[in-house]
């Protein structure tokens, strides 16, 4: 409890003292609750979610750095490796290939990461799943690029 | 709701502008918001830990959260102490006794400076104790004004001097106890900074460690985290600083510095290093080095071990396959 306190002031000190090393990446720590962070992360360009920015929650167990965070997406998208409805993750990071030696910083990245390169292999949405196995990369695109527009983008007011 | 964005939008190439101008303006809104949180977030940082100006706005104090949650905790028991303090005051003006004070660092030890404290502390056993209170009060004010639940605490003190004849046993146990305890001992800097920086400006003596000391243990809360004086958090947060910066070989697990036992501690070929309290969590926990994710071996002794047959104990396939199974593994 107390060394995951720790560690995650460290993470936020070196956040904020490297915030414009990434900029796709942005971390805010929640402001009562430290164990509660948003990300912002910018769609990775040449993939459908270019232009997007997507938002994440992590919930950290009080065990961190042992256990991972817990990450979901909050903002709808359209990925293989994704839950269309509850912006879970199915990241090999974020499950048993997690080490302590991680930070949030590079889950994020871990994250963009994911989005340039679906796992369709191991779907949370199998329609988009099934649409890249199906080697419709171009139906995949559109409906990815449909919903990056729809939910990762502003309104037209 | 979005969908007339998709229908409006005309060819492709103007759609393409219309949609990246739209999005500058996301990024632009979101990001707004986000500084604005930051920003009022580091205000209220600030504001726990004023001077070294330039140094907060890069980089905060380290528990930033921490004040604020003990913050009102610590405040309640400083009046707690201070009222019972004038109680106890109300008492003593009769006998007029200084050699009764209370002042347990005066005889922990025999420094200069607590001669000073002691100074300060008889003469205010002998001053009016009403007087005294409102020193305290301007004090209080000088060290809070930008706390705006400084009147609730008022009325907090108000009451608390009215009534609250056990408190007298509160002041004189926690000095005490703080002081065979060094981890806590902010406390009692705190109750004895405030009588003794009346008379002179000078910290408290009975601090074990001076932050800047290099036997300093690690674990020790960094006291510029405690609610303090401005001064005090200033000094602190130089030294702090100070102290992370000049030993840039921190545990990548807990990102502590690593004492020489932790640097040369090699638990694992691979040269992952870290320190031994997480090297110990980790053994306890799944016992796999966290820069190869292989297991940890008899490693007590700190020699390098041969991990060979569970380099990667899943093939490439065998690990694809595990993502597949996260819908209902720990969610």
């Amino acid at each position: 409890m107390q060394a995951s306190r720790a560690r995650l002031f460290k993470e936020y000190k070196e956040v904020q003292r490297e915030k414009s090393a990434d900029p796709d990446i942005q971390l805010v720590c929640d402001d009562s609750n430290i164990f509660k962070w948003t990300a912002l992360i910018k769609g990775p360009s040449e993939t459908p979610y270019e232009g997007g920015v997507f938002q994440l929650a992590f919930a950290i167990p009080e065990q961190y750095p042992l256990l991972p965070p817990q990450v979901r997406f909050l903002t709808k998208i359209f990925h293989p490796n994704v839950h269309f409805k509850t912006g879970e993750i199915c990241l090999d990071i974020l499950k048993n290939a997690w080490s302590p030696a991680w930070t949030l910083q590079s889950v994020c990245r871990a994250i963009i990461a994911l989005m340039a390169h679906p796992e369709p292999d191991s779907p949370l949405n199998c329609d988009s799943g099934n649409l890249l196995r199906s080697g419709d990369v171009r139906g995949f695109q559109s409906m990815a690029r449909m919903y990056t527009r729809l939910a990762a983008m502003p309104k037209k007011t | 709701m979005g969908y007339d964005a998709m229908a409006s939008a005309p060819a492709s190439i103007p759609r393409d502008l219309a949609k990246k101008k739209r999005v500058n303006r996301t990024a632009k809104l979101k990001q707004c918001k986000l500084d604005a949180r930051r920003e009022q977030w580091l205000s209220q940082v600030n504001k726990d830990s004023k001077g070294s100006g330039s140094l907060t706005t890069t980089s905060p104090p380290p528990n930033p959260l921490l004040p604020q949650v003990k913050k009102t905790k610590l405040k309640k028991r400083e009046e707690r102490d201070r009222s019972s303090e004038s109680v106890f005051l109300h008492e003593m003006s009769d006998s007029d006794t200084p050699s009764q004070c209370p002042s347990p660092h005066t005889s922990s030890n025999g420094r200069p400076i607590s001669s000073s404290s002691s100074i300060g502390c008889s003469s205010r056993s002998i001053s009016d104790p009403d007087e005294e209170e409102t020193n305290h009060r301007e004090e209080e004010e000088e060290e809070e004004e930008e706390e705006n639940d400084v009147l609730d605490d008022w009325e907090a003190v108000a009451d608390a001097l009215t009534s609250s004849p056990n408190d007298q046993d509160i002041k004189f146990s926690s000095p005490i106890k703080t002081l065979t305890e060094p981890p806590v001992c902010h406390v009692t800097e705190q109750v004895d900074s405030v009588g003794s920086n009346m008379t002179q400006p000078v910290r408290a003596a009975p601090r074990a460690w001076r932050p800047d000391d290099a036997f300093r243990p690690q674990s020790l809360p960094s006291i510029s985290k405690q609610l303090s004086f401005p001064s005090m958090n200033c000094h602190y947060g130089v030294g702090d600083q100070k102290g992370i910066l000049s030993l840039p070989s921190s545990c990548p697990i807990c990102y502590e510095d690593l004492d020489p036992t932790d640097s040369s501690f090699l638990p694992c070929l691979c040269g992952f290093r870290l320190c031994l309290f997480c090297h110990k969590r980790i053994l306890e926990a799944d016992a796999r080095c966290p820069g190869c994710r292989k297991k940890y071996e008899n490693v007590p002794g700190g020699t390098p071990v041969e991990a060979n047959e569970s380099v990667n104990p899943l093939p490439i396939w065998a690990a694809r396959l595990s993502r597949s199974c996260s819908v209902n593994s720990r969610y």
